[in-house]
C-alpha cells in the first residue's frame, strides 16, 4: 500500500515537476487575458508568453503582471512594456540561477535583478545556497532596496548570510532593518547593526563558536 | 594546432582517455556516506510533487509584522489526484498528494471605507474576488487566504476606486502602473 | 550482498531510499570513472578532482530524495559534480598547483616529442588549464562528454547561445595555445 502510494506520488511529482519546469507553459492564447486585455496587446503578450515558456521561464508572473496592469487601469503600451521588462528579468534570473531552480526562486531572483543585483550576484548566491532555497534570500535583497538600502549594500548583506542563514533569519533581518528605518535610523546604519546581530544568531544556531565564525562582510 | 579539425580531434581523443582513480576511492566515499543521515523515500515524493524543500514544517511568511502578526497558519490545503496506469507491481487507484499552504492574514485600517478588497497575483488581480471583512467598531478590515511558497504582489482596493499599499509590507519596487502596491514572500513550507 | 550488475539506476536509488545504504556503492562504482575524467580535466589535477568527486557522491547520497528521475541518476549526479567543480575551481583558482606556467615550462612544452606521449598530454592539459573556467566547462561537456547543447543548457543553466560562444572561444584559444606544439 505504502509502496503503491509512493510510486504514485513519485509519478505525480514527476508530472508536476515537468509541468513546472520543462513544459512551455505559455499557450498560444492565455485564457485569462482574453476578456481583459484588448488586441493587439493581447497577441503581443501571448507571443512573449510563448517565447518565455519555450525558454523554460515561469510564465505565471508575466500573466499576473499583465492582469495587474489591467486592474490598475494602465494603458496597453505600459502593460506591454512591463511584461516585456519582467520577461527579460526572469530570463536573467533563470540564466543565473540555473534550470533546476524553482519557479519561486526565479521570480524572486527577477525581483533582485530589478532591485539592482547583477547576474553574477545571483549566480554566487545560488552557489552559496546550492542546497538551500533562495526565494526568501533573493526577496530580502529586493525588499531591502525597496526601503532605501543601496543595492550594493543589500547585496553584500544577503550574500554575507547566504551560507548559513535560513529563511527565518532573513525575514527577521529584513523586518528589523525596516523597523529601525521606520524609527529614524539611516538605512545603511540600520543594515550594518542588524547584519552583525543576525550573523551572530545564524552562527549560534549553526552550532559554531563565535571565534570560528566568519565575520559578515561589511557592506 | 593545425588549422583543420584534425588537431582538435586529436586533443579531444587524448582528453577522452580514461582517468583511473585510486582503488580505495569507493571505500572512502562509502565511509563518508555512512556518516551522513540517510535520505528518506517519503521526502522524494514530497520533493518532486511540489519542488519544496526538506525542512520539515518550518514556515516563514514575510511580511509578518504589525497587525499581520495575528496570522494563523494551517496546513494541507490542496489535494491533487491521479490514477496510476496498471502494471505488474502497481494496481490502479486514486492517490492524493498533500501539499501545504500558509494561511496568511491581511489587515488594513480604513475607517471610512464602504468596501475593501484584497487584489493581487494570487487572485488574478480580480477586484471582487477577495472581499475583506470589517472588524466591528475599529475601522480594521481583514481577510485570510492560503498561499504556497512564492513572491506575490498585491494591493488593497478601497471602494472599488482607491489603491492602497500594505503599510506592514515592503513596497513593490517595480510599480509600473502608477498605483501603490506591496510584496509578500512566502518561504519554503 | 546485493549484486548490482544489471540493476537499473532506478532500482538502486529506490533501494538506498528504502534504507539499504550499501546499494549506493553500486552507483558509486558505476559512475566513478566517467565522473573522474570530467573532474580531472576540469580541475587540472587528481587531488582536487578526487575531492570534488567525493563531495559530489556524498551530496548525491544526502539529497538522493531530490533526484526526481532515479533512472537518470547519472545525469543528475553529473549536474552536482559540475557545480562542485565550479565551486572548488574558483576556490583554487589562485593556487594553480600542479599546473606549470613559467616561461621555461612553456618552452619545454613547445618542443615536445613527436611520438605524442606524456609531453603532448602535458601540453594539452596545460592549454586546457589556461582556458577560462566557463569556456573549459563548455568545451569539455561538448566534446569530451559529448553532450548536446540541449543537455548542456539543462545541466548548466546557461543559454545555448552563450554555450556555443564559449565552445567556439575555447576552440580558438586552444588552437592559439597549441600552435607549434608537435603532434597536434
Amino acid at each position: 500500500m505504502m509502496a503503491r502510494m509512493r510510486s504514485a506520488l513519485a509519478l505525480l511529482g514527476l508530472a508536476t515537476a515537468l509541468n513546472v519546469t520543462l513544459a512551455p507553459s505559455g499557450s498560444a492564447q492565455e485564457p485569462r487575458l482574453e476578456s481583459r486585455v484588448p488586441e493587439p496587446t493581447r497577441s503581443e503578450i501571448n507571443a512573449i508568453l510563448d517565447s518565455a515558456g519555450a525558454a523554460g521561464l515561469p510564465t505565471e508572473p508575466l500573466v499576473d503582471r499583465a492582469l495587474e496592469g489591467v486592474a490598475k487601469g494602465a494603458d496597453p503600451d505600459r502593460i506591454l512594456a512591463a511584461v516585456r521588462r519582467l520577461s527579460g528579468e526572469l530570463r536573467l534570473a533563470y540564466d543565473a540561477l540555473g534550470p533546476r531552480s524553482s519557479a519561486a526562486e526565479i521570480i524572486s531572483g527577477a525581483s533582485a535583478i530589478r532591485a539592482g543585483a547583477r547576474s553574477e550576484d545571483l549566480a554566487y548566491l545560488r552557489e552559496l545556497r546550492a542546497d538551500q532555497p533562495l526565494t526568501v534570500a533573493a526577496a530580502t535583497l529586493a525588499d531591502l532596496v525597496a526601503v532605501g538600502v543601496p543595492a550594493d549594500t543589500a547585496i553584500a548583506a544577503v550574500i554575507a548570510l547566504a551560507e548559513e542563514a535560513d529563511d527565518a533569519h532573513y525575514v527577521a533581518f529584513r523586518r528589523n532593518v525596516e523597523r529601525d528605518i521606520a524609527l529614524g535610523a539611516s538605512p545603511v546604519a540600520a543594515l550594518g547593526v542588524r547584519l552583525e546581530a543576525t550573523a551572530a544568531d545564524v552562527f549560534r544556531s549553526a552550532g559554531q563558536s563565535p571565534d570560528s565564525r566568519p565575520r559578515p562582510r561589511k557592506p | 594546432m593545425s588549422d583543420s579539425d584534425n588537431g582538435l580531434k586529436q586533443v579531444i581523443d587524448l582528453l577522452k582517455q580514461p582517468v583511473s582513480l585510486d582503488s580505495s576511492f569507493d571505500e572512502k566515499v562509502m565511509e563518508q556516506v555512512e556518516s551522513v543521515p540517510p535520505p528518506r523515500a517519503w521526502a522524494r515524493s514530497l520533493w518532486t510533487a511540489a519542488n519544496w524543500m526538506r525542512r520539515g514544517r518550518t514556515l516563514t511568511v514575510s511580511p509578518l509584522q504589525g497587525l499581520a502578526l495575528a496570522a494563523g497558519v494551517v496546513a494541507a490545503l490542496f489535494v491533487g489526484r491521479m490514477w496510476v496506469k496498471p502494471d505488474s507491481a502497481v494496481s490502479p487507484g486514486p492517490t492524493a498528494a498533500v501539499a501545504e499552504a500558509a494561511l496568511v492574514h491581511f489587515v488594513i485600517v480604513a475607517p471610512g471605507a464602504g468596501s475593501v478588497s484584497l487584489v493581487g497575483d494570487f487572485n488574478d488581480w480580480a477586484a471582487l474576488e477577495t472581499p475583506m471583512h470589517r472588524v466591528e467598531g475599529n475601522g480594521v478590515w481583514s481577510v485570510s487566504i492560503p498561499l504556497t511558497t512564492g513572491r506575490y504582489r498585491y494591493a488593497f482596493l478601497v471602494d472599488g476606486t482607491t489603491w492602497l499599499s500594505d503599510p506592514s509590507a515592503p513596497p513593490a519596487l517595480d510599480d509600473e502602473f502608477g498605483r501603490p502596491g506591496s510584496v509578500l514572500t512566502v518561504g519554503e513550507l | 550482498m546485493l549484486d548490482v550488475r544489471g540493476q537499473s539506476d532506478g532500482f538502486l536509488v529506490r533501494r538506498v531510499l528504502e534504507g539499504d545504504t550499501a546499494a549506493y556503492a553500486g552507483l558509486v562504482n558505476r559512475y566513478r570513472d566517467r565522473l573522474a575524467r570530467y573532474a580531472t580535466r576540469m580541475l587540472g589535477n587528481a587531488a582536487d578532482a578526487e575531492e570534488a568527486l567525493q563531495d559530489a557522491f556524498v551530496r548525491g547520497y544526502r539529497y538522493l530524495a531530490r533526484c526526481s528521475d532515479p533512472e537518470r541518476f547519472g545525469a543528475w549526479l553529473f549536474g552536482i559534480l559540475v557545480n562542485r567543480c565550479r565551486t572548488l575551481g574558483s576556490q583554487r583558482a589562485r593556487r594553480q598547483r600542479h599546473i606549470v606556467h613559467d616561461e621555461s615550462a612553456m618552452a619545454r612544452a613547445s618542443v615536445s616529442h613527436s611520438e605524442g606521449g606524456a609531453d603532448l598530454m602535458e601540453a594539452i592539459e596545460h592549454a586546457v588549464a589556461q582556458l577560462q573556467p566557463a569556456q573549459r566547462e563548455a568545451f569539455l561537456l561538448k566534446y569530451v562528454e559529448e553532450m548536446s547543447y540541449e543537455e548542456m543548457t539543462r545541466l548548466t543553466g546557461t543559454r545555448i547561445s552563450a554555450l556555443k560562444m564559449r565552445v567556439s572561444r575555447a576552440r580558438q584559444e586552444l588552437r592559439r595555445l597549441l600552435e607549434g606544439v608537435d603532434g597536434v
